[in-house]
């Protein structure tokens, strides 16, 4: 607290970053605004504040001028405001009486906030004149010492969560990984293969489910939801709801008579998007972890009109129990890593491809399912309409996203999906049936990826440079006519599939608006959870403590989210090795009023 | 004159913000010294937030110090602001 009572005496250190800065405002003009602020005793520029020179500069004028507050005027706290807490501490400033503003967003060329030269100087003027009188105010505020419970909560059991999950069970924290749906795994369980190897994808993830199912340190929570979150880094409680099963974990075997039994069928709109069908009681798919029978009480006899109670019946471990209620869980964990995922874009938002008002139009996810030997056709590719092969299937690329009417991102994902999937039914399925891709761009930027659409080129796939406008069904046939500009020949194609395939853009998943409130971390334009640098600190949010991975962070394919995972695992590995952190008073003790 | 520099954390779309926000500007003119409030949005100043640890807004920190998270009573704001005023009225 001594700090807080000397004489305050604020140097501000006015950087040019090279041209970045000192090329798009008056630095002369910025110089001499903050030479008349009160108590403001020293002022200078560098050419590079960061550089170590440029550090060495900022201690010499510390140690010169006795200061004992600095400002410095650069760039993005994110980047360098610990770069400049190092700085004073060494001349024994306290890292609270440390500011970094940033001005190069006005300043930068290619800035999305780029502003011209006199708006630069008003903008920058003002949050100078803020920073010092803040500064000029400020007081250290007391730091208390807060023990960082061992644990980690991470949220959504897909590839991104398991690895994540895995990474830090192993490194002995104690992992709760709570899953919304009855089963872990998430999309790509669903997936059948896995680009660019045509790897069995529930053949490669069944090793990280069936680990994380059996790990010591995993506490695995299915059918469960974050429902409140308080507190701060190392001492987060977290409340999860979990649905009732119905069916007791500990007993069911997984046998399957039960649902053999059961008389009610079900669209399967999870796990197949309504290509298929389960039972009111389901294990969702063969290898789902943890193998165990589910009740869906929208559809169930016995919760709907107090009848049947058939798999009660023949339970053999008398496993059926409904009389589950809701439970509410109580966690403390140290960190949290959010992992929930991509939704599949909903194209009934593309009117013109006919999705649901056309049967032969289905998307990408649900032909992965139909081509999935352990899909809901076994493996075989039969149009809705007449359940016959297609002997032409159309693809169109880009639904929902690059498009200024949905998504204006690319999904990242679709190029290489669709070619995987044209490969199979080449390949596996139906060799002679004609397989038509329909483009803007092909986009297949990754290891391994441009050779694996040459592959798909020579084996005979044929590539359509052009989106179709719209998407028309012969009322006799159900065959679909498209019309499309092929842009390579300059010709306009008619074509006429069987089946038609939108590739549609990944989006946020559900409930990922509401899962940000509750953590109190950033939505990105796009909906997807906001990390706090792009490209230096993609997997750290605007909380310390909650690390974001996989495609919740934005869309991006398997080996990213792995690596994601990882970084997300071990940045939270950082904080909790510690065993112990200092944290501003503030931030614990705050009065919570709502 | 006794001063006060106050950030209001808000974002747009936020339920509790303007009621803080007309909590401050009536409080300004209420208490005599120098009030100076900054609206902070975090959707566009996310490191500031993060550097306070701001979970949830509206959030209020007086001094550089967070005092308040969510909409705080006129009476506890109030005396807050008189503490760091060093006043009693």
């Amino acid at each position: 607290m001594s700090q807080d009572k000397k004489e305050k005496r604020i140097g501000i250190f006015i950087c040019h970053c090279g041209k970045n800065i000192a090329g798009g405002v008056d630095i002369k003009a910025l110089l001499e605004i903050s030479k008349k602020l009160e108590e403001v005793v020293f002022v200078t520029d560098n050419k590079f504040s960061c550089s170590e020179e440029g550090q060495i500069a900022i201690q010499d004028a510390i140690k010169d001028n006795d200061l004992n507050r600095i400002i410095v005027v650069a760039c993005d706290p994110s980047l360098h405001l610990l770069t400049f807490q190092h700085c004073g501490k060494k001349m024994g400033i306290d890292p609270a009486f440390v500011d970094l503003i940033d001005i190069r967003k006005w300043t930068m060329f290619g800035s999305p906030n780029k502003v011209d030269e006199k708006q630069a100087l008003i903008n920058s003027q003002k949050l100078i004149e803020q920073a010092a009188k803040r500064m000029r105010l400020k007081r250290i505020v007391p730091k208390v010492s807060v023990e960082v419970n061992q644990s980690v909560l991470v949220i959504g059991g897909g590839v991104a969560g398991l690895e994540a999950s895995l990474d830090l069970a192993d490194k002995g924290y104690k992992v709760h990984l709570i899953e919304r749906l009855p089963t872990i795994g998430g999309k790509m369980a669903l997936l059948y293969k896995v680009f660019p190897t045509n790897d069995c994808a529930p053949c490669i993830l069944a090793p990280k489910t069936a680990y994380a199912n059996i790990h010591p340190n995993i506490n695995l929570l299915t059918n469960s939801e974050v429902a409140n979150v308080e507190g701060h880094i190392g001492n987060f409680s977290v409340v999860v709801n979990q649905k009732p099963r119905y069916v007791d974990e500990k007993k069911c075997t997984g046998c399957g008579l039960c649902i053999e039994k059961c008389p009610t069928k079900v669209i399967d709109d999870e796990y197949s998007r309504g290509i298929g069908e389960r039972k009111a009681i389901y294990i969702p798919y063969n290898q789902a972890i943890p193998r165990k029978a589910v009740i869906d009480s929208q559809n169930c006899l016995y919760f709907q009109k107090d009848a049947c109670r058939l798999c009660e019946k023949v339970c053999p471990a008398q496993a059926i129990d409904f009389k589950q209620e809701p439970k509410a869980i109580e966690l403390k964990v140290g960190a949290i890593i959010v992992a929930t995922g991509f939704d599949e874009y909903n194209p009934d938002q593309k009117v013109e491809y006919g999705y649901r008002r056309y049967g032969n139009v289905i998307t990408q996810f649900q032909l992965a399912r139909l081509l999935d030997i352990d899909g809901p056709t076994k493996g075989r590719l039969l149009r809705p309409t007449d359940k016959k092969e297609p002997r032409s299937i159309a693809m169109i690329q880009c639904v929902g996203s690059r498009d200024e009417n949905a998504n204006g991102y690319c999904s990242s994902v679709c190029c290489m999906y669709a070619l995987k999937h044209a490969q199979i039914i080449k390949e596996m399925v139906l060799p002679d049936a004609q397989v038509y891709i329909s483009y803007i761009d092909m986009r297949t930027a990754g290891k391994g990826f441009e050779e694996y659409y040459r592959r798909t080129r020579e084996i005979g796939i044929n590539f359509i440079h052009g989106r179709p406008s719209e998407v028309i069904e012969n009322n006799e046939t159900k065959n679909l006519i498209l019309k499309v500009e092929d842009s390579d020949i300059g010709e306009l194609i008619k074509l006429e599939a069987d089946l038609v395939v939108l590739s549609c853009a990944t989006v946020p998943s559900q409930g990922t608006k509401q899962l940000a409130g509750l953590l109190g971390i950033n939505l990105d334009a796009n909906g997807f959870f906001k990390e706090i640098h792009p490209k230096l600190r993609p997997v750290e949010t605007n909380i310390r403590g909650i690390y974001i991975c996989g495609s919740a962070q934005g869309p991006k394919d398997i080996p990213d989210s792995i690596i994601q995972a990882k970084a997300a695992a071990s940045c939270a590995d950082s904080e909790l090795r510690k065993g112990e952190i200092q944290l501003p008073e503030s931030i614990t003790k705050a009065n919570k009023t709502n | 004159m006794a001063e006060v520099y106050v950030e209001e954390f808000m974002s747009p779309g936020c339920v509790g913000c303007p009621a803080v926000k007309e909590m401050l500007k009536s409080l300004s003119e209420e208490l005599s010294g120098e009030i100076t409030v900054e609206e902070v949005d975090i959707t566009v100043d996310t490191s500031r937030a993060a550097q306070y640890g701001v979970m949830s807004v509206p959030a209020i920190a007086i001094n550089g110090d967070l005092k308040f998270m969510g909409v705080p009573k006129k009476e506890e704001l109030k005396k807050a602001l008189q503490e760091e005023l060093g006043k009693d009225e």
